[in-house]
């Protein structure tokens, strides 16, 4: 093959691979949903999908970054809770402790409410990294050891007595009438995609999760970017524990159970390829406000919700299904 | 070629002194690294200088590898001593022998398949402009070290999606983008062109002359001719001799990696050519590796496939047993056509494969020896009933019998395949050759990886095997190894036959001037010398 | 003489992980009844023996795909739904046609859904080729929500008393039938992965599917069956614990997903594929079984359970990397 063919041929795929169909199907759903249910098309609707995608796109950051160096995060469910008890009980105890400063008050349990779920990150990463365990397994256990504490912490009671500022300002609060998170999420997203496609840590991280023996022998010590992966997942899923916990105004061991799950999924219709190496920030994105949408237009139109679960397992399926057989083709002709 | 002669690099000088040549960059003095109870070298002595190319040179095996890795830090080593420009070397990563000087292109690439060529290049040693990456910078010197080295690659291609022997380019690129003093090559021709080889070959005269040393691992005479001044010979972990390339003679060499001659080394193998058992017709394949094969395989004598590698002629042998897709043509066994084959049929059909990579195809690493020697036999009467329920003692008592007959070196028949040394493996791979009745036997690289005596053990098996009226077919890039094992030899060149010689036809020269097309000028190389 | 020398530090290695689980599971029991030793009351040891046996169903389920490399997260689903549809069977036929048939049916019913979860598991893995993690992450939401949705979120209650004793509270010579039933299943698991050709493929498949391919077996068939076999397994769970319970639960496995593969691997079965025996789940569920009845009657907080429960999971896993370190 002429090189001139070659460059176009690799163009080309460049330009299908990083479109992909699944911006198509996001805005085939929107439509047909405008058309069926023009409520969703208010602005309060679109204010509450956009608010779900923004807490579904951070803590899925979080997982891609593990997935890419090919690993799991199991555990980022149970780290939002634990966060969640955390930040909660910090910020009761500052307050007991006299600080004036509600501000402060709320900064200080933030960060420390951070802690927990970082060693839970710290902790993973060196199961993987270092001991060479399947972050599969590790995940699972730090998982249930963190969700256990937090059950056992709050004795299955909410924490409530949070000021008014978190739960108020931060939780319900929104800047052009849009929720803080939003912002948040903007700001992580930005950060990340800064990181993926403009600095040498984005780079490493694909470097070993592609081929981690290759990224050794070029020098990159790949441990520490395995554990930096679990790490920053860890931070992503407290952050969105923070926010969590400020929407529904009280510390629960509770939440985000549904999260673990919700954030893999985002990840594999994003196209991140759970054998490592491949996934941007983006499709990520995308594909978290498509669940969004998704789920969102399932209630709009009435459809039980327990049926909502059926049909993103079967989005799922396709949409691996979809990969899988791109993947062969490319096999094919490669 | 003169359109890739280089003028001399100004990068190349700029970074490190410069060295005079003849000074010694690196030596080794009675290395010794062990893994286990496996003594991988022992009293390993090597010495590189400046401005120079210095081939190690031994079997697969032999220790080259181990070597090589040492040198470039993804080993340690057990003692001995280590001084890499004149300083004492005592812990060696792979980030400081590069940051040293120390470049390597590895024989097994070291590429991410998803990242693009640039990205590879760069991998470990991007440049930055505080925290951002310089990218205009790095396509720059991108631009710059290909062109430099006349290889037609596209920056922003994943590497994935490139054929092998331009991933092996960008190998070579990756290695030659920094300044150097040291540059290490294992095996770099071992995936391009007569004509990709010739550029390479022209490359490393002129670094010569720029005053680098060059670590160049080969087995391959007509390159070593060319391009050595000083060759160490390495056999079975042991350091032998190192020789000036000017004064001594290819069979010395080879006397000296294999101790012994070539009339020794392989047997006589008596040639009595039966009926044909097998036959191509036109068969070319779907995934294009080989186009228009025609051939037969006859009983009771050896048919070799030569060719460099990427040729397709380990494709053919996939293909006579149902693992590669037929786009067109046929293959009959037997007087029957051989219709959606698969390895399942292809057993059936009497036809026995043993893969090159024995890790990923031949052995079940994890899984016991009985396991591993009857895999391909389960539905033989012998070892299960009706294919359902195994035959526990039969199986055991046939591994009790190979362990025996090919003298596989194991702790019990309980080990598990991956607790035995590389010529032992194949031999167990081989005896699955022994656990039906089979009358075609297709080698593919029969002695990768293996040592010497578990070489000879499987040209015996061969032996014995063709003498007992099978049919064999061996596809090897060793070149000597097609050469006095086979009767009959087909040469390949990119996927296509471009000769077939009959006895006494088969000498090296025949061979070698068909393995590069006569109107390409690496022809003549290969020509000047023999 | 090379062999002397390898073969007295491999055997001690062979035997060190047959003897570690007996002597830990041995050492639960004897902490736990030190502290309190209600643990080997007659009735404690009963129970023990029916929950370790129900938790075995689910940790072989999972462990006759994890030995092809594979995984499987629909286990709980599965028993959830085969609880609910077997229940919904049993209770709509009982007025007409009489508790042996309608108990008879119900059974049937769910292990033939059981086995067509398992195929339509099987089905994507081997035949769409698509990752096993992905395939049963998604079908466990469907079978979960199908589960919910037929049942309406409530529990099916009203079930013969006739199926809770046959599969529950009846005892054969002073054991409890769940155990009986465990033990037949168990010898039968043992004897198909170790004396049969599928089951030798299976472990084959599971080290490389290329090896298993080039040695002429049918791969997909094998793989296939692995998954079918999963869903009957995780059928029999289903049925034995709602025959506990007394009633049809949609959530009746929600919990036991990750515990069964965490007992799986506990026992020894390594998600690396290739290895794991029958002695895989007895252990594990043995293990988790005796150290959750303990801490309950230690009266150990409920949310601090899983705490230990994962930190020996943890401790678990990395023995298999311990012992796998260097393949």
């Amino acid at each position: 093959m002429p090189a001139q063919t070659i460059q176009n041929t690799a163009r080309r795929n460049r330009i299908m691979a990083s479109i992909g169909i699944l911006p198509v199907v996001l805005i085939v759903t929107c439509g047909l949903l405008a058309l069926y249910e023009p409520r969703f098309l208010r602005s309060s609707n679109l204010i509450n999908v956009l608010r779900n995608a923004s807490f579904l796109s951070i803590i899925s950051a979080g997982q891609m970054l593990v997935i890419i160096v090919g690993g799991f995060d199991i555990s980022v469910g149970a780290i939002v809770a634990l966060t969640s008890v955390s930040s909660a009980l910090s910020i009761v105890w500052l307050a007991d402790l006299g600080i004036e400063s509600v501000a402060m008050i709320v900064a200080l349990g933030c960060l420390l409410g951070l802690v927990p779920g970082i060693l839970v990150g710290l902790a993973n990463g060196f199961f993987v990294s270092v001991m060479k365990i399947s972050p599969f397994m590790v995940t699972i256990g730090t998982m249930t050891i963190a969700a256990g504490i937090a059950g056992y912490v709050t004795g299955g009671t909410p924490i409530y007595d949070l000021p008014d500022l978190f739960t108020r300002e931060i939780g319900r609060g929104s800047l052009f009438r849009l929720p803080y998170v939003v912002y948040a999420a903007a700001v992580v997203l930005g950060l990340l995609w800064y990181m993926q496609t403009q600095t040498r840590l984005g780079r490493y991280f694909y470097a070993v999760g592609g081929n981690e023996k290759a990224a050794r022998l070029s020098g990159l010590n790949t441990r520490k970017y395995i554990w930096a992966a679990y790490v920053l997942s860890a931070l992503l899923a407290g952050i969105v524990g923070l926010f969590l916990t400020a929407r529904v105004g009280s510390g629960e061991a509770t939440l985000g159970s549904n999260l673990m799950l919700e954030s893999i999924s985002v990840a594999v219709i994003g196209g991140v390829a759970l054998k490592g190496g491949v996934g941007r920030i983006p499709m990520v994105a995308l594909s978290a406000l498509f669940l969004s949408v998704l789920s969102n237009g399932m209630s709009l139109i009435r459809i039980d919700s327990k049926y909502h679960i059926i049909i993103i397992g079967i989005v799922i399926v396709i949409a691996v299904a979809a990969e899988s057989y791109r993947e062969s083709r490319r096999a094919g002709h490669g | 070629m003169a359109e890739h002669m280089i003028e001399p690099d100004a990068a190349l000088a700029s970074g490190h002194p410069a060295h005079k040549a003849g000074e010694t960059l690196i030596e080794l003095r009675d290395l010794d690294k062990s893994y286990g109870a496996f003594k991988a070298l022992q009293g390993m002595q090597f010495e590189l200088r400046a401005g120079e190319v210095h081939v190690l040179f031994g079997e697969n095996g032999a220790g080259k590898s181990t070597l090589i890795q040492i040198i470039c830090g993804v080993q340690g080593f057990d003692s001995g001593s280590y001084r890499l420009f004149n300083e004492p070397v005592s812990v060696m990563t792979p980030a400081l022998a590069h940051d040293k000087g120390v470049s390597i292109v590895f024989q097994e690439f070291s590429l991410i398949p998803e990242m693009t060529v640039e990205e590879n290049l760069f991998l470990g040693h991007e440049m930055v402009q505080g925290m951002r990456l310089a990218k205009t910078e790095m396509r720059r010197k991108v631009h710059a070290v290909l062109d430099r080295l006349g290889f037609a690659l596209d920056p922003r291609a994943r590497v994935r999606t490139l054929r092998r022997a331009h991933q092996q380019m960008v190998e070579i690129a990756k290695a030659l983008l920094w300044d150097c003093r040291v540059l290490i090559l294992d095996e770099p021709t071992a995936s391009l062109t007569d004509q990709e080889a010739a550029q390479l070959f022209d490359i490393i005269e002129q670094l010569r002359a720029d005053g680098l040393g060059i670590v160049y691992v080969s087995h391959r005479m007509p390159e070593i001719s060319r391009l050595a001044d000083r060759v160490t010979v390495l056999r079975d972990g042991k350091y032998i001799d190192t020789v000036q390339m000017a004064e001594t003679s290819e069979k010395e060499l080879v006397q000296l990696m294999t101790g012994r001659t070539f009339d020794e080394f392989f047997p006589q193998i008596t040639r009595s050519a039966g009926d044909t058992l097998m036959q191509f017709e036109g068969v070319t394949l779907q995934r294009g590796m080989a186009h228009d094969l025609s051939f037969k395989v006859r009983r009771g004598e050896v048919l070799g496939f030569a060719g460099l590698a990427g040729c397709g002629k380990s494709e053919v042998l996939r293909a006579a047993f149902g693992l590669e897709a037929l786009a067109s043509g046929e293959i009959t066994c037997g007087g029957t056509r051989l219709d959606r084959h698969s390895p399942r049929k292809a057993l059936g059909n009497r036809i026995c494969y043993f893969p090159s990579d024995r890790a990923t195809e031949g052995l079940a690493m994890s899984q016991n020896l009985i396991s591993n020697s009857t895999v391909a036999a389960l539905d033989d009467n012998r070892f299960s009933w009706r294919g359902m329920l195994l035959k526990r003692p039969a199986e055991r008592s046939f591994t009790q019998d190979i362990v025996e007959k090919l003298k596989i070196r194991t702790p019990g028949l309980n080990a598990r395949a991956d607790q035995l040394s590389g010529g032992n493996k194949q031999k167990l791979m081989i005896a699955r050759g022994l656990s039906r009745e089979f009358d075609i036997f297709l080698f593919d690289e029969p002695t990768v990886g293996v040592d010497i005596q578990a070489k000879l053990e499987i040209y015996d098996v061969i032996k014995t095997l063709t003498e007992a009226g099978k049919a064999v077919v061996i596809a090897s890039s060793e070149l000597a190894e097609v050469m006095h094992m086979s009767h009959r030899v087909i040469v390949m060149r990119e996927g296509a036959i471009v000769g077939e010689l009959d006895g006494d036809e088969v000498t090296e020269q025949a061979l070698l001037s068909h393995f590069f097309a006569h109107e390409e000028p690496a022809a003549q190389t290969a020509g000047e010398v023999n | 003489m090379a062999d002397q020398t390898q073969s007295t530090p491999l055997d001690l290695r062979a035997i060190a992980p047959h003897l570690l689980l007996p002597l830990a599971i041995i050492g639960v029991v004897v902490f736990f009844a030190a502290l309190q030793p209600a643990m080997i009351s007659g009735g404690n040891v009963v129970n023990i023996m029916k929950q370790s046996s129900l938790f075995f169903f689910v940790a072989a389920a999972q462990l006759v795909v994890i030995i092809t490399r594979g995984f499987d997260l629909s286990v709980g689903a599965n028993v959830s739904l085969v609880s609910v549809v077997s229940s919904m069977v049993m209770t709509s036929l009982l007025p007409g046609l009489g508790v042996e048939i309608g108990v008879f049916a119900g059974v049937c019913t769910g292990l033939a859904i059981g086995a067509a979860l398992g195929a339509i598991n099987g089905v994507l893995v081997a035949y769409a080729r698509i990752n096993p993690f992905v395939v049963t992450l998604a079908t466990m939401s469907i079978f979960t929500g199908i589960a919910t949705t037929i049942s309406g979120g409530f529990p099916i209650f009203n079930l013969p008393e006739g199926f809770s004793f046959a599969l529950n509270q009846m005892t054969v010579l002073l054991l409890p039938i769940p155990l009986i039933i465990a033990g037949a299943v168990a010898w039968g698991l043992h004897v198909m992965l170790t004396r049969t050709v599928h089951g030798r493929v299976l472990y084959v498949l599971g080290d490389s599917n290329e090896v298993a391919h080039v040695g002429g077996r049918r791969v997909r068939e094998h793989l296939f069956f692995a998954y079918v076999t999963s869903g009957i397994l995780a059928a029999i769970a289903g049925l034995l614990m709602t025959a506990q319970t007394g009633s049809g639960e949609p959530n009746l496995g929600t919990s036991l997903v990750l515990s069964s593969i965490a007992a799986a691997v506990i026992g020894g079965a390594s998600l690396r594929g290739g290895t794991g025996t029958i002695s895989a789940p007895i252990y594990g569920a043995l293990l988790i079984t005796c150290l959750s009845i303990g801490m309950n009657l230690q009266q150990i907080n409920g949310s601090l359970q899983p705490v230990v429960i994962g930190a020996i999971l943890i401790f678990g896993a990395a023995l298999d990397a311990y012992r796998t370190r260097g393949r």
